[in-house]
């Protein structure tokens, strides 16, 4: 929280000192040498050491960020439903004693139950994500549009709550139409705040 | 003096705004401004190693990348100046009752349908 106070402290003084030295006459005679604040310039040894000192502190940095982004783990998911589901999904991660999920072609794979609830045992993923959706049956998948017109996917979030059993990370979205949507929206909220929030209710 | 001064203040423009670019990874749209200031800051790291052997070439080279940054950080202070003294929005009202057990219902009703 303090790092942007300071960036804009440094800031100013790294721009006072630099606009004083840069339009700073040099004055004639013995007061003309070097101080603390005004350096002659470092012996060549000294710029040698400190210059191989910042080429190597840059090519860390720059491989450690660049790595960074190429070694990640998968974040996408594709989202088997069952055919004709509609309602809430709750997927709850980080579950002791549940199933991991399974990864295929690079993307982590969750098949929800007909009940709408998941939980299983691999962390929740975050950062850059394409996730798809798709329904399943016995003898075919059939994919779920999440955008446009005919888009069946909605109200998608993640989160975190605590509970009785600990802390627990979820992720919920709805399938169904933009009506049955707003339907469950406009439906008003429980008062028993102790009602079993893992057991998403399907549409008939 | 003048080296410590570049290199501390580079790293810690550099590391504050690779900060706040790094959102991106949650859906937060990069702003070119902040691009400006990270070449800035490496335009700053630049300008430390130059200092050690032409102070006024490195301060010149310093005083152009700290401008450079403060396209980014005068807004952005302006900015939070406003905010602070501007009338609050009263966000308590959109918030569920409590917090860190939020339910999907007081969720969804927060957010515009």
């Amino acid at each position: 929280m303090i790092l942007p106070y300071l960036a804009a402290v440094l800031l100013f003084l790294a721009t006072a000192y630099s606009a004083i030295v840069s339009f700073r006459q040099k004055p004639d005679g013995e007061s003309a040498g070097p101080s603390r604040i005004f350096p002659d310039r470092t012996n060549r040894p000294a710029r040698i050491f400190v210059g191989f000192a910042m080429l190597i502190l840059v090519i860390g940095l720059g491989l450690r960020f660049g790595t960074n982004g190429r070694n990640s783990a998968p974040r996408s998911f594709r989202f088997l439903i069952p055919e004709g589901y509609r309602g809430w999904v709750r997927v709850e991660f980080d579950i002791p004693g549940m199933p991991p999920l399974p990864t295929e072609a690079g993307l982590i794979v969750i098949k929800i139950p007909p009940s709408g609830l998941l939980r299983t045992s691999s962390p929740e993923q975050y950062g850059w994500a394409r996730d798809t959706y798709v329904f399943y049956s016995n003898a075919s998948l059939q994919p779920i549009s999440d955008s446009g017109p005919a888009k069946l996917i909605w109200g998608k979030i993640n989160g975190e709550e605590t509970g009785s059993s600990g802390k627990r990370k979820y992720e919920e979205f709805f399938v169904g139409s933009e009506q049955q949507y707003k339907d469950q929206i406009d439906q008003p909220k429980p008062k028993d705040s102790s009602r079993d929030s893992h057991s998403p209710a399907a549409i008939p | 003096m003048p080296f410590v001064l570049y290199f501390v203040t580079a790293v810690v423009t550099g590391f504050h705004v690779y900060t706040l670019l790094s959102f991106a990874v949650y859906g937060v749209p990069v702003n070119l401004l902040e691009l400006l200031s990270l070449l800035g800051s490496f335009c700053l790291l630049i300008a430390a190693y130059v200092s050690l052997f032409r102070p006024h070439a490195g301060a010149r080279l310093a005083l152009l990348a700290c401008l450079v940054m403060w396209s980014f950080y005068a807004p952005a202070i302006a900015k939070i100046v406003r905010t602070r003294w501007g009338k609050p929005a009263a966000m308590s009202q959109l918030m569920g009752p409590t917090v860190g057990a939020m339910s999907k219902h007081s969720f969804i009703a927060a957010r515009p349908s």
